[in-house]
């Protein structure tokens, strides 16, 4: 993959290699801590650029402090969401929506799905969302001692509950999970393959739904109004593709990683077995430890932030796991302390596009983690296993053995 | 105490209303209802750990004497000069 150079603007001292791609710990590593591995940048300046930070080789800003992140992420006026992450895969230009509209076209979009996905609603899906949790682990209990918990339990749960949302069938999961890993993880030509998968798929799903109305988000999406009229064919596939993309990996992967920190922390496991109450408070810190995703804005205007030159159309990373090991917002970050208080971690963002599905993605958090804990004995990783995570787009772990024989 | 809202900055995280529901009041979409809050004696931990726990920083904790006792007790009393 070609690297772009270095733009003329940015002064070479501040220039760092660093990548959420290709340093260290961020390949698909045996037994990595990419998130670990990320909190490196503290140790430079507040703000650098990297050569090479994005899934096309671009180079990015790096914005390393909470607070630093919380300004960029709440001027939009400043840096733009819009950058057609996902259509430009297929080399077109099309927002998602609404992460890739900026105030104020994005107001409407964002009022008109918040609803679906506040926290009353989110409450009212809790009783589904447990069942499913349990069915999961009881077929699992039922005939083993050990499962690798990516494959039996953290994808299927996550994604089949979202399946549900978006109104598609469960016998689809494994074909939507592979299109998804090809997209987030794959190479130069898995990509544009997986994305036109899921385009022509997302389309045809609209098609369907408008002759054949149904209780689900598509069929919500397609009868919806926004200014008195009907959304276009454009905006449907932008609103369908984001969910879809958005709730295949992310909930899973902070199940992976939260499961393998217990499996390795077997005090802190066994705190929160005896002492479910504080599942809660720990899904937090889990979180903030664990997030998976990094945030990138497009600057609308040259601006010297904090020391930066930054220009016109340049990339300005928001990396969450970043933002939520910075040592002048958490005391100790490098420490995973369970009964943290305030934590006001990052890891749904921070502005007008915090992560539309965060009430339900914490539910299903703590709702896998309370339904795991209470049926699955104590848990390590399995001998001679050791778990896959890597860096990326979205920060990921493949495979988790656990053993509890 | 009073919790001042700075409503324009709160986007719907619902941390506030996850620690304290009974003082953090949401709308349908998830957002907090507009106006500062005005917290009773024994509920001020909770309602500064609510507060405190706003990623976007959109609640500011207010214990000046005239948040304490409120906007009427700020009210000079009839007799009083």
């Amino acid at each position: 993959m070609a690297i772009n150079p270095v733009p003329d603007h940015v002064p070479p001292e501040m220039v760092r290699d660093f990548s959420l791609f290709t340093s260290p710990g961020m390949p698909p590593t045996p037994n990595g801590d990419p998130h670990a591995a990320v909190a490196c940048a503290h140790d430079g300046p507040p703000i650098f650029y990297s050569p090479y930070n994005t899934q096309d080789g671009r180079g990015t800003w790096v914005i390393t402090r909470a607070a630093d992140q919380r300004k960029v992420l709440q001027d939009t006026e400043t840096f733009s969401s819009h950058r057609s992450i996902f259509s430009s895969i297929l080399g077109e230009t099309w927002p998602t929506i609404p992460l890739e509209l900026d105030p104020p076209a994005h107001g409407a979009f964002r009022s008109l799905l918040s609803p679906l996905l506040s926290p009353k609603r989110v409450t009212a899906l809790e009783p589904a969302v447990r069942e499913r949790a349990i069915a999961l682990i009881d077929r699992i209990t039922a005939s083993a001692t050990s499962c690798d918990v990516m494959k039996d339990f953290a994808f299927p749960f996550t994604v089949s509950i979202f399946l549900r949302f978006l109104g598609l069938p469960d016998q689809g999961l494994d074909t939507f999970v592979g299109w998804a890993k090809d997209l987030l993880h794959g190479d130069d030509v898995e990509r544009p393959v997986a994305a036109r998968k899921i385009v022509a798929f997302i389309d045809e799903l609209a098609t369907n739904r408008r002759k054949d109305p149904v209780d689900d988000l598509m069929t919500f999406i397609v009868q919806a109004q926004i200014e008195g009229r009907r959304l276009t064919d454009g905006e449907i596939r932008g609103i369908g593709v984001l969910v879809f993309v958005a709730g295949l990996d992310t909930v899973a992967a902070a199940i992976g990683f939260d499961l393998a920190y217990l499996a390795r922390n077997l005090k802190d496991q066994e705190l929160l077995r005896s002492e479910p109450d504080r599942i809660l408070l720990a899904t937090e810190e889990l979180l903030r430890a664990y997030p998976p995703i990094q945030l990138i804005r497009v600057a609308t205007k040259d601006i010297d932030f904090e020391g930066a030159p930054i220009r016109k159309g340049d990339y300005v990373s928001c990396a969450t796991m970043i933002a939520n090991r910075d040592p002048e917002e958490f005391e100790s970050p490098n420490t995973v302390d369970l009964a943290r208080e305030h934590n006001r971690h990052a890891a749904f963002g921070y502005g007008p596009h915090r992560c539309l599905g965060s009430h339900l993605a914490r539910r299903e958090i703590v709702i896998g983690l309370e339904e795991w804990l209470a049926r699955i004995p104590t848990f390590r990783i399995k001998e001679g296993t050791a778990p896959i995570t890597c860096g990326g787009h979205v920060f990921g772990i493949e495979n988790l053995i656990l053993d509890w024989s | 105490m009073r919790i001042i809202v700075h409503n324009a900055k709160c986007q719907g995280h619902a941390r506030c209303w996850a620690q304290a529901p009974d003082i953090f009041k949401l709308d349908d979409d998830g957002y907090i209802l507009p106006g500062d809050i005005q917290v009773a004696e024994g509920e001020q931990l909770l309602a500064s750990q609510g507060a405190r726990s706003c990623p976007e920083r959109a609640l500011e904790v207010d214990r000046t004497s005239a948040a304490r006792f409120g906007p009427a007790a700020m009210q000079p009393r009839t007799g009083e000069a």
